[in-house]
């Protein structure tokens, strides 16, 4: 059966790319004629990178519904530079839920969860085109592939639409070109078109989709919109649409993300601004690193259902404060109340999350 | 079928914004050069052509490492600080290998990375 799936998913991707030869030549010949200007030394090779293990660790404590839950978990991820042009990089995730059994004193871990996320390589074959394959995360918005790791984002709760348009586990299987690049002098330009094949085996499962992602971005009002576009090519084989925005006024010390997607299985978006009370003329060595956080989000069911989505209308509002001790070091809290006609629930959270960087190899002098 | 179409125009378009920013980038290329042949025939012209090539003075040059390292600490600021902290300054070639990963994963433009480099290895 499953041999059968495989093949008729092989199948179906060669139809596909057969499909989209003539754009993919169209690139390839354009990838052929950049111009030998463009293959100037990178700056790397003044400096000749090395090996790296870095990641982010962190020890998340939830109530949801007045239900605690601890949640240490470890991400490491590796990153391997091969000569000037290539990169390989893995993340891995090991995790485990410490909870309250009735009638036993204490907390009780469960098996810890290993999976990896991602295990891709990337050629960067010019200023304007990267290509990847193997296993990466899905460009579709901005949360799963640029903000989801526990030192980067600023409320540990996932947003309600995160599993839209990601694939059963977060990545997909296949190819992608992506890269950025200045189009004009007022803004720069970055895509990421990819093809996903079908794969049944957990936890590396993923779906047969393509699609793309392309943003604009203006630096000087640090302002970032994009959209996202894709084609499930199975199950009900409908269209995803997506939209993000990031921006941080020049003037004040605040972010603004937000984003919206649209599937047959649910739609909704999230907004959430942060900012750093880096402002206040007090205690100014605390306050620049302090950020209040608010997220409000909606979601709206839709017309199929999914396990990973929400199963009825939902609306949640969070607010929270982050502490950032040191350089990859923070303290976060926030507090959510989740509204829906299945019940309301608060949603607390606490956590200490930490990024680090270990070098695997020397690691040269500063100039 | 209509969907397929959607792709390959979405491909397409892509493609037309590759090459009007690589046509963007030979035709900055050329004109660079051809600055650089108009100061070269100037220089030649000079009366003192057969003087040697003076060394750039001190202080040009220390202005314009400064202009760099501002301009890098400017678009650090503006493109890492998109998704995440500031992270402090890390040791050059573990920058390297980090801001290797940022082009692919943040997507940040060649000359962005240039820029960044080297003001966070400075």
């Amino acid at each position: 059966m499953k041999r059968t799936t495989i093949f008729i998913s092989l199948r179906g991707c060669l139809r596909t790319l057969a499909g989209l030869t003539p754009v993919i030549a169209l690139l390839l010949a354009l990838t052929a004629f950049v111009p030998s200007a463009l293959g100037q030394a990178a700056p790397e090779e003044e400096a000749r990178p090395i090996p790296l293990l870095t990641g982010s660790a962190g020890f998340l404590t939830g109530f949801t519904g007045g239900q605690p839950d601890l949640h240490p978990l470890v991400t490491p991820l590796v990153l391997l530079p091969i000569g000037p042009k290539w990169l390989f990089e893995t993340r891995a995730t090991l995790e485990t839920d410490l909870v309250q059994v009735p009638g036993r004193s204490g907390f009780h871990s469960g098996p810890v969860q290993k999976e990896v996320e991602y295990a891709q390589l990337d050629f960067i074959a010019n200023p304007y085109i990267t290509m990847t394959v193997g296993r990466f995360l899905t460009p579709f918005g901005i949360f799963n592939e640029r903000l989801y790791p526990v030192w980067i984002r600023n409320l540990q709760s996932d947003p309600l639409i995160l599993p839209i348009g990601i694939g059963p586990s977060n990545a997909s299987t296949g190819a992608m070109m992506r890269g950025g690049f200045r189009a004009h002098p007022q803004f720069n330009i970055n895509y990421a078109v990819y093809f996903s094949a079908l794969s049944t085996t957990s936890p590396v499962d993923s779906d047969r989709f393509a699609g793309g992602r392309a943003g604009i971005f203006v630096p000087k009002a640090r302002l970032e919109i994009g959209g996202s576009f894709q084609h499930l090519l199975q199950q009900e084989r409908s269209d995803l649409f997506g939209f993000h925005l990031i921006w941080q006024p020049t003037r004040l010390p605040l972010d603004i993300r937000g984003e919206y997607a649209d599937s047959k299985r649910g739609s909704g978006y999230w907004i959430e601004p942060a900012y750093k009370l880096s402002q206040l003329p007090f205690l100014q060595n605390e306050m620049r690193r302090t950020q209040l956080v608010a997220r409000y989000q909606q979601f709206f069911t839709g017309p199929l259902p999914s396990d990973s989505l929400p199963p009825v209308n939902t609306k949640q509002f969070e607010f929270g404060l982050n502490y950032y001790f040191l350089d990859g070091l923070k303290g976060s809290s926030n507090y959510g109340r989740q509204f829906s006609s299945a019940g309301n629930a608060n949603v607390w959270t606490l956590g200490l999350t930490y990024r680090f960087v270990v070098p695997l190899g020397p690691t040269g002098s500063a100039r | 079928m209509r969907k397929t179409w959607i792709l390959r125009c979405c491909l397409a378009a892509v493609a037309l914004l590759v090459r009007s920013a690589m046509a963007q980038e030979q035709e900055k290329a050329e004109k660079s050069s051809g600055t650089g042949a108009a100061a070269a025939a100037a220089t030649a012209s000079s009366p003192d052509m057969h003087s040697p090539a003076l060394p750039k003075p001190g202080r040009e040059v220390v202005a314009e490492e400064r202009a760099a390292r501002l301009e890098g600490e400017k678009r650090f600021r503006t493109n890492c600080g998109r998704c995440h902290q500031q992270p402090h300054k890390f040791p050059p070639r573990v920058m390297a290998t980090a801001i290797r990963h940022m082009r692919v994963r943040a997507m940040i433009t060649d000359e962005d990375m240039r820029f960044i480099l080297r003001y966070m290895t400075q």
